[in-house]
């Protein structure tokens, strides 16, 4: 049973996330075309009889894929066949890993499943139980960092074995960079843990929906986390790595058809992980306001409304939220995406180590002044999970 | 005699435009409303109509193939050679537009009508007429030049793309075969052939003086 | 010498010369159209009227005539002065006469001017004379209106072929009669005249004749308009895009000056018109040397190559000259014969006759044969300097026939020449194939190309600055019209060049130079030496176009 449930929740979530990086190709390309008053991609057509289907630009994206899987597979001479191979894969597979750890949605207690719409809560958890994440892990959002953290190794090897100068260029920009904001990304982190006395994304998401959301309790972290996820992603402003005026392509100079399409599309689903990862620290993961595992509760200014739901419906309420809010926050990214220009090379790396790295100390040390000051010192034994 | 000196500050940045963050959310908020505008036109089907307000707001968008932005009338396309009545070119072969071609793009070879035509004596036509189109810079001479409406710029083709330079040098048949934007061969100005009554007549006995 | 006063200009005169030639002298223009200084006066376009003011104490030459009072809305009488031709009036000593300042004169010419195109056909942009046509010129200076005549014109024949180089439109026809004037008084043979009278007048041939003979070009130089065309300049160019360049004919020892139009932008020659010099052609030229054009085109040699008969092969001017100086180096001393030309300029022969004295080479000299001689400007030698080759020679020089009979006897076993004209049947040319080293430089292939062993292209007459002496031992420059052909060269050059590589002191780099050697060694030669003819200059410059 267990097996089966894992299997489902794997092939959920990856069909998921991979659609859902040909569906970012068309939102980027018709999102930037809004914004600059164009059109945006719209010519590609199902043809049937008289009919030419366009699905305002989406048929784009299948075109894209088509032609990436129809495309030469040219290699390099020269190069290192097996690194240059792996290397995708390499990039690809860590990005998609990621979410194994990341909890979509509230609880599901099958038992309560049979008391439709006459909720007689329960108050302990009996009978079989399915969690809305893939993996419970005890190292929780450590993991998440030690799985990026592989992913620059895809980069790394991508550029050394593609033979190429700009290859290598970009193979070493993108190294040092995902290397530098790695170090911000984990630091910036660790205020959260400390509020949350956890880090397990599941206890996180729970002591939001008990006190209030962690943006308001860690804004700054929520600022560097967020720009450091956005430079994990190698995406504009952060794209010096592909810095296309200086080094071609950077590291996939020498790549084309689907093992491009395996670097492209780890780039969107990085960007689906890291607003995932935002909405779960910092955005009460599927929780909205006043919505508790019974159904609505809102018990001030003197407005008392206790709205009892079924369970189904608290569940699947919570799944529409966790995905909005990914949502909303993959849109914001692309639309930072398509705002800023590209910082120089220097600028990086100075943000990275001289502001991000001192502010997200500076955090550390405020959370910590702050815990001390509303909490008192904390019991021994409380830190145990 | 003393100068001057203007003292300009280097501007000097504030924290707020330091923090970045600022400045992004001024900049999304750009992004964002050229967004919601160009998506409201989109999802309305209210994109402005270029044709009448060219510089109007929002999507500037032409779909090319299936929309095409009419040229202005004295706008410059491919060259043509006006028709006769007859199908022969109006051109008599005079240089005029070769001498007048800053590109110095157009070479005529002018012939002599052959005995017993009518219009043998009145008038020459080019035996080639040729067009370096790569060399032609459209600047309008050869039609401000040419005394018999000959040759005209208002087919409202812009140069096509082909493959190959020989394919440019356009020949008396390829510019003969050009189609005006009003959509006939020939010129709307009236001409006089040589037997006609209205022009200068053939013979010394034809005016009846 | 008398003066007369033209407008505000005092004008000398030789005692009988008309008004209008005294003015052409001096380069001032009074319009006209049948008047031309090379042909008997006619006085029939009246166009040349000028207002001549009476002798002191004499009684004006005054005319009745009505003329339009706008006020009254009547015609009232006036008087106005008698104009004259200045065509046909005699200059006399201290007589005054208004052309430009005449208003009367001005009224006149703008009307003959009107009448003129009342039956023109206005079809300048098809008409080869557009661009040097006197109706367009004295429209814009004297006329400047439109026309009023709302009838149809007369019509009259158009493409008329006179001849196999003259074709007549008798529309554009002012019959200014300049045409029958050059038949009947250059060349004496009746063979245009006029027929009808008033509109329907138009220039005919002869019964039975057609234009013929060697001067039939001279009546399209003359005529003032459209009418005659030359049918070998009809419609290939239109006059405004040529360049003229001041020459000499190479057709003949006559050496009639002309100008070369040639095309730049396509860089060929399109005609030749003769250059006024009174001192030698006057103002005319036959029609081989009008045609003489041609030869800047056809028969040319634009490439260096190697090696007779079937060995010939093309090379570059560096490495065939070169293997010249191998050649020559091979014959044996006293063996050499070198060939002035002819048909080249002094300079060219100048270097090649220091060259030869430079290798102790005995000179003889390559011509064309004679031809058809006239007395009016033809002259038996087809060769247009072969006095100049003579004079830079020392005086004299051996023939073609004396190098065949020398090559015969064994006495020559290598040869330098300019050019590849020979004045001898070309059978006798046998004793040539003997001969193991011939190095022409040629502008123009020729029989003796076939014996050549190393041919280097020269540049062409009309291709350098040069001069050339006539008959009459006038030594007249000429000017570069074009760029050389190909990879030619100034022949004094390329013999100055094969001079070095065989170490001989020919330093000739500039055309200075070798003008500065020809003066000291041959002055009579120099084409500065003797003045250029007469006050033709003044004359050609009234005359351009006419």
């Amino acid at each position: 049973m267990f097996w089966i449930q894992a299997f489902v929740k794997i092939a959920l979530i990856v069909g998921v996330l991979v659609n859902m990086a040909a569906i970012l190709l068309w939102v980027e390309r018709k999102q930037s075309a809004m914004m600059q008053d164009r059109i945006g991609p719209n010519r590609a057509a199902i043809v049937v009889g008289s009919v030419r289907i366009r699905a305002a630009g989406l048929i784009h994206s299948i075109a894209d894929g088509i032609k990436m899987i129809w495309k030469e597979d040219w290699e390099p001479t020269g190069g290192d066949k097996l690194l240059y191979r792996l290397a995708p894969i390499i990039a690809l597979v860590p990005a998609l890993c990621l979410f194994a750890v990341i909890p979509f949605g509230p609880t599901l207690h099958v038992a309560h499943l049979r008391d439709l719409w006459s909720p007689e809560w329960a108050t302990e958890t009996t009978g079989t139980v399915i969690p809305m994440r893939i993996a419970t892990l005890d190292v929780g959002l450590l993991y998440v960092f030690a799985v990026a953290g592989a992913g620059v190794i895809g980069a790394a090897l991508a550029g050394w074995s593609s033979n190429n100068k700009f290859s290598l260029l970009g193979g070493l920009r993108a190294s040092s960079q995902m290397v530098s904001y790695e170090v911000a990304m984990g630091l910036s982190l660790v205020g959260s843990f400390m509020i949350y006395q956890s880090v397990q994304p599941g206890d996180m998401v729970n002591w939001q929906m008990q006190h209030c959301w962690g943006i308001f309790v860690q804004p700054l972290a929520f600022i560097l986390f967020a720009t450091s996820a956005i430079a994990e992603t190698k995406r504009v402003p952060f794209d010096v790595p592909e810095g296309e005026s200086e080094v071609v392509a950077g590291y996939f100079t020498e790549y084309a058809g689907l093992k491009f399409g395996m670097f492209a599309s780890g780039e969107l689903v990085e960007v689906c992980t890291s607003s995932a990862l935002l909405v779960v620290v910092f955005l009460g993961g599927w929780q909205l306001p006043f919505v508790q595992n019974t159904g609505l509760e809102f018990h001030y200014l003197g407005i008392d409304v206790s709205w009892h739901w079924a369970h189904i419906v608290v569940v699947l309420v919570g799944l529409l939220t966790f995905i909005v809010k990914v949502l909303v926050l993959v849109f914001l990214q692309l639309q930072i995406r398509w705002t800023l220009p590209r910082f120089r090379y220097d600028q990086i790396m100075m943000l990275g180590w001289k502001i991000l790295l001192p502010l997200a100390l500076l955090n550390v040390l405020l959370t910590g002044f702050g815990i001390l000051f509303f909490n008192g010192l904390p019991t021994p034994g409380a830190m145990t999970p | 005699m003393t100068a001057t000196t203007k003292v300009i500050r280097k501007p000097q940045r504030t924290m707020a435009d330091q923090s970045y963050v600022i400045e992004l959310v001024k900049g999304l908020g750009v992004t964002l409303k050229h967004f919601f505008k160009g998506t409201r036109q989109m999802v309305t089907g209210t994109t402005p109509d270029l044709e009448k307000h060219p510089y109007a707001d929002g999507i500037a968008t032409v779909q090319y193939p299936e929309e095409k932005r009419p040229y202005a009338q004295r706008w410059r396309g491919v060259h043509r050679l006006t028709h006769r009545d007859d199908g022969s070119p109006r051109c008599v072969a005079c240089l005029c537009c070769s001498t007048a071609c800053p590109a110095q793009c157009i070479y005529i070879k002018p012939a002599e009508y052959a005995e017993g035509d009518k219009r043998r004596g009145y008038e020459r036509y080019p035996e080639e007429f040729v067009i370096d189109e790569l060399r032609c810079i459209f600047c309008g001479f050869c039609v401000e030049a040419c005394p018999c409406d000959a040759i005209r710029m208002d087919t409202g083709y812009h140069m096509t793309a082909l493959d190959d330079r020989a394919s440019f040098i356009y020949d008396k048949a390829q510019l003969m075969s050009h189609v005006g934007q009003d959509g006939t061969q020939k010129s709307a100005n009236p001409r006089h052939e040589p037997g006609d009554p209205t022009h200068p007549g053939v013979t010394r006995l034809h005016g009846g003086h | 010498m008398p003066n007369f006063k033209l407008d505000d200009r005092e004008i000398p005169f030789e005692k009988g010369e008309t008004i209008i030639k005294a003015a052409w002298r001096v380069g001032v223009e009074i319009p006209h159209y049948c008047w031309h200084p090379g042909l008997s006066v006619a006085a029939n376009c009246r166009m040349c009227l000028v207002e001549i003011e009476p002798a002191p104490g004499g009684r004006a030459m005054m005319l009745d005539i009505m003329k339009w009072d706008a006020a009254k809305n009547d015609y009232v009488p006036d008087r106005k002065p008698k104009l004259q031709p200045a065509c046909q009036v005699q200059a006399v000593d201290g007589m005054v006469v208004r052309s430009t300042t005449s208003k009367h004169a001005a009224e006149a010419r703008a009307h003959v001017q009107e009448f003129l195109l009342v039956n023109h056909p206005v079809d300048c942009p098809i008409c080869d004379q557009a661009g040097e046509c006197k109706l367009q010129d004295y429209w814009m200076s004297e006329q400047r209106t439109f026309k009023r005549m709302r009838d149809e014109p007369v019509h009259k024949p158009k493409g008329v072929v006179f001849g196999d180089t003259i074709v007549y439109d008798a529309e554009r026809c002012i019959t200014c009669t300049r045409c029958i004037r050059v038949c009947d008084e250059l060349v004496g043979d009746h063979m245009l005249d006029l027929r009808e009278r008033g509109n329907r007048n138009e220039v005919v041939l002869a019964p039975g004749r057609k234009l013929e003979g060697d001067y039939t070009l001279m009546t399209e130089h003359v005529c003032p308009v459209g009418a005659l065309t030359s049918s070998h300049f009809r419609f290939k160019a239109r006059v405004w895009t040529l360049k003229e360049t001041a020459t000499v004919c190479p057709g003949c020892a006559t050496g009639c000056n002309m100008y070369l139009d040639v095309d730049p932008r396509e860089q060929r020659a399109y005609r030749n018109r003769p250059r006024d010099n009174e001192a030698v052609n006057r103002f005319w030229m036959c029609d081989d040397g009008m045609m003489s054009y041609l030869r800047e085109h056809e028969g040319r040699v634009v490439k260096a190559r190697l090696g007779r008969d079937g060995g010939r092969e093309d090379s570059k001017v560096p490495a065939a000259l070169d293997r010249a100086a191998e050649a020559i180096a091979k014959v044996p001393a006293g063996k050499l014969a070198v060939l002035l030309g002819a048909q080249f300029s002094t300079e060219d022969n100048l270097v090649l006759a220091a060259f030869a004295k430079a290798v102790g080479a005995s000179v003889y000299l390559t011509a064309k044969a004679p031809w058809r001689a006239d007395k009016i400007l033809r002259h038996a030698d087809q060769n247009p300097n072969r006095a100049g080759a003579t004079a830079v020679a020392g005086g004299s020089v051996g023939s073609l026939q004396d190098l065949l009979a020398a090559a015969a006897a064994g006495q020559v076993q290598g040869i330098v020449g300019l050019g590849a004209d020979v004045d001898v049947d070309a059978n006798a040319l046998a004793p040539l194939s003997r001969i193991g080293e011939v190095v022409l430089f040629l502008s123009h292939e020729g029989p003796l190309a076939r014996f050549a062993t190393v041919v280097l292209p020269a540049a062409s007459w009309a291709e350098a600055d040069g001069s050339f002496v006539n008959a009459k031992r006038l030594a007249q420059p000429f000017k570069r019209a074009l760029p050389p052909k190909g990879d030619a060269l100034p022949a004094w050059d390329l013999i100055a060049r094969l001079g070095r590589a065989m170490n001989l002191d020919l330093s000739y780099t500039k055309l200075r130079e070798v003008r500065a050697a020809l003066l000291a060694q041959a002055p009579e030669a120099h084409p500065d030496s003797r003045p250029m003819a007469v006050s033709a200059d003044a004359g050609a410059q009234a005359q351009k176009g006419a």
